[in-house]
């Protein structure tokens, strides 16, 4: 059948070019065909298949949590386009909560959630957009079940006002490290190229409750690339900022040198070497002044004879010396030395 | 500040807390027992002890003790296995401090866990901030018990870091019960604190644990562990202690 698909005339239905009209709710729904402007992703694809298959799931439910499903949904509005708030049936929301669900790498339930769930709002600081780097800074942290969602676009025109119709999920389970998340390898991985300095990327980042699949409000942001960044990432010394070509005798290391309090933040996997019951870790980069100094923290035993021993280690961070990179000594003190062993917590610095 | 536990989820009763809190760190002492065969510990993941609020909203990684009791007589002698490791703790929220659960020792029967720990947040935008180091004067009774080089401690207003290397004892008093002044040692510490090391036969896994208590300047130990002064199994103590001062 076709039909003249127009608000204008409520009860048509049929769809005509491209062009689909229906009644849901008493209400006339237009839709216009949309066709891909860009290569399919493996992401959507995944993305695809897996919408089908829980929409199929759902046959599988029993009359009773069907009508659960039902029952929620009559409480919950989805988007509406006309200004008139849109009902949703059962297996929309069965579908939709699942489908963040499952995004977020959880897996389908059958069972509707007891009822609505208020979920956070994203709150952040800055975000710092380079070719280099692509970070968010001073995240407002929310614990689990709570996993932020980030949409970005590729570099638009600086000029494009909106354009957050163009951004694509670049992470369904960002976890922030104390407010910062780096998300350059995911962005590169999703857009394909390095954003633009000079341009303007659209952002849209909300929290998503993976235990209901509820999402918070969107927030809707766009920041201009630049050459360079104005963030300064925390001080640490992490694996990927030791020395490459040096002999190294950590598997592991997160040194952190931003608590603000007397005491620095270690968790270092300690191997040990020749006959010396110490560990050394040379760094790419030089220690400042303030960051040298003695310190001492717990170590506990991870050998693979099962030796869990609590032992005391003291740490000397060095600054580089004439042809000695900067490093740091980790160097067993009290109890049995083991190797490996890892040192972690926080170590009183003088 | 002191303060009472509000619950677990490990069958532990009441938990008494003594802290120094701040905006971005907080130190925490207690010392208490739980029984692995309690019903909430088996069903327990996580150890969770829930707390009035802190003044941090969550942590990194610290770490607490785990002391087990294991004396077996031998030929009219008591040998003394006890012996213990260090655990995972970490403030999860305000209202809640959480420690690895470690199931290794549960055949032991009850457990104590010392908590003489500061927990940091991190991001806090600034540097440490450096402490001054103080070498700990010590004394005993002829000078029977001696302390290694790495024995000091490190003082702030209202708590105090402290590390001590045990170097020996004089051998008429090694089955005595130990006595020695600290006698630089920042005043208001009172505290058990686990003294780590020494060989453990029965119990290779780990070192021995024996328990010391420092109050009013004075380091009181009653008993040793049976390997106390074996080669290579240093004895230590390691401990942020919380001074009684007025906040």
């Amino acid at each position: 059948m076709i039909a003249l698909p127009s608000i204008a005339f409520g009860g048509f239905s049929g769809s005509a070019k491209g062009v689909t009209a229906r009644q849901v709710g008493g209400r006339s729904i237009l839709s216009v065909r949309s066709w891909p402007t860009g290569q399919t992703t493996t992401a959507q694809v995944v993305r695809r298949a897996s919408m089908s298959k829980i929409t199929k799931s759902y046959k599988t439910l029993t009359a009773e949590q069907m009508r659960a499903w039902e029952n929620l949904a009559q409480h919950c509005s989805g988007a509406s386009v006309f200004g008139q708030k849109a009902e949703l049936s059962g297996i929309n929301l069965y579908v939709r909560l699942n489908a963040n669900r499952v995004m977020a790498g959880e897996a389908i339930v059958a069972d509707a959630p007891l009822g609505q769930v208020a979920v956070p709002n994203v709150e952040y600081s800055t975000v710092s957009v380079t070719p280099q780097l692509i970070v968010f800074a001073g995240i407002k942290h929310e614990s689990s079940p709570y996993k932020l969602v980030v949409k970005m676009s590729g570099s638009q025109s600086a000029g494009i006002s909106n354009g957050w119709s163009k951004t694509v999920i670049i992470s369904s389970e960002v976890e922030d490290d104390w407010g910062e998340a780096d998300v350059t390898k995911l962005y590169l991985k999703t857009i394909g190229v390095e954003p633009t300095p000079g341009q303007k990327v659209f952002i849209e980042a909300y929290w998503l409750d993976t235990s209901t699949g509820f999402t918070g409000q969107v927030f809707k942001d766009s920041v201009i690339v630049t050459g360079e960044s104005s963030y300064t990432p925390r001080k640490r010394v992490t694996m990927d900022r030791l020395l490459p070509d040096h002999e190294q005798h950590v598997s592991s290391i997160d040194v952190d040198f931003s608590s603000g309090a007397p005491v620095v933040q270690y968790d270092v996997m300690c191997e040990g070497h020749s006959n010396v019951a110490s560990s050394e870790a040379y760094l790419e980069q030089d220690l400042p002044e303030e960051l040298r100094g003695t310190s001492w923290a717990l170590g506990r035993g991870n050998g693979e004879d099962g030796k869990i021993v609590a032992q005391s280690y003291v740490m000397w961070l060095y600054g580089a010396y004439y042809s000695t990179p900067a490093r740091i000594t980790f160097a067993h003190r009290g109890g049995y030395y083991v190797k490996p062993t890892e040192v972690f917590g926080p170590g009183i610095i003088y | 500040m002191n303060f009472n536990s509000t619950g677990n989820n490990f069958g532990a009763g009441t938990i008494s807390f003594k802290s120094h809190q701040e905006e971005n760190f907080v130190v925490l002492n207690a010392k208490f027992t739980y029984n692995p065969e309690s019903p909430e510990y088996q069903a327990a993941d996580v150890l969770e002890i829930y707390v009035p609020d802190l003044s941090i909203d969550r942590s990194a990684i610290a770490g607490v003790f785990l002391r087990f009791r294991d004396v077996r007589d031998s030929y009219g002698y008591t040998w003394d296995n006890s012996g213990g490791t260090v655990l995972k703790s970490w403030v999860k929220d305000k209202n809640t401090l959480c420690i690895e659960k470690l199931t290794n020792f549960d055949e032991k029967g009850e457990i104590t866990i010392y908590v003489l720990a500061l927990y940091t947040m991190l991001a806090r935008g600034g540097n440490p901030i450096k402490g001054t180091q103080t070498r700990l004067q010590t004394t005993s009774e002829n000078n029977y018990l001696r302390w290694g080089y790495d024995s000091f401690f490190v003082e702030f207003e209202h708590w105090v870091f402290l590390h001590m290397m045990y170097s020996g004892c004089t051998y008429a008093y090694r089955d005595s019960a130990w006595e020695c002044s600290l006698d630089n040692l920042p005043s208001g510490i009172t505290a058990d604190v686990p003294f780590c090391g020494g060989g453990n036969q029965y119990n290779p896994s780990v070192d021995g644990m024996s328990e010391a208590h420092i109050e009013n300047g004075v380091l009181t130990c009653q008993t040793r562990t049976a390997g106390f002064d074996d080669t290579g199994h240093e004895p230590f103590i390691f401990a942020f202690l919380v001074r009684d001062v007025e906040e």
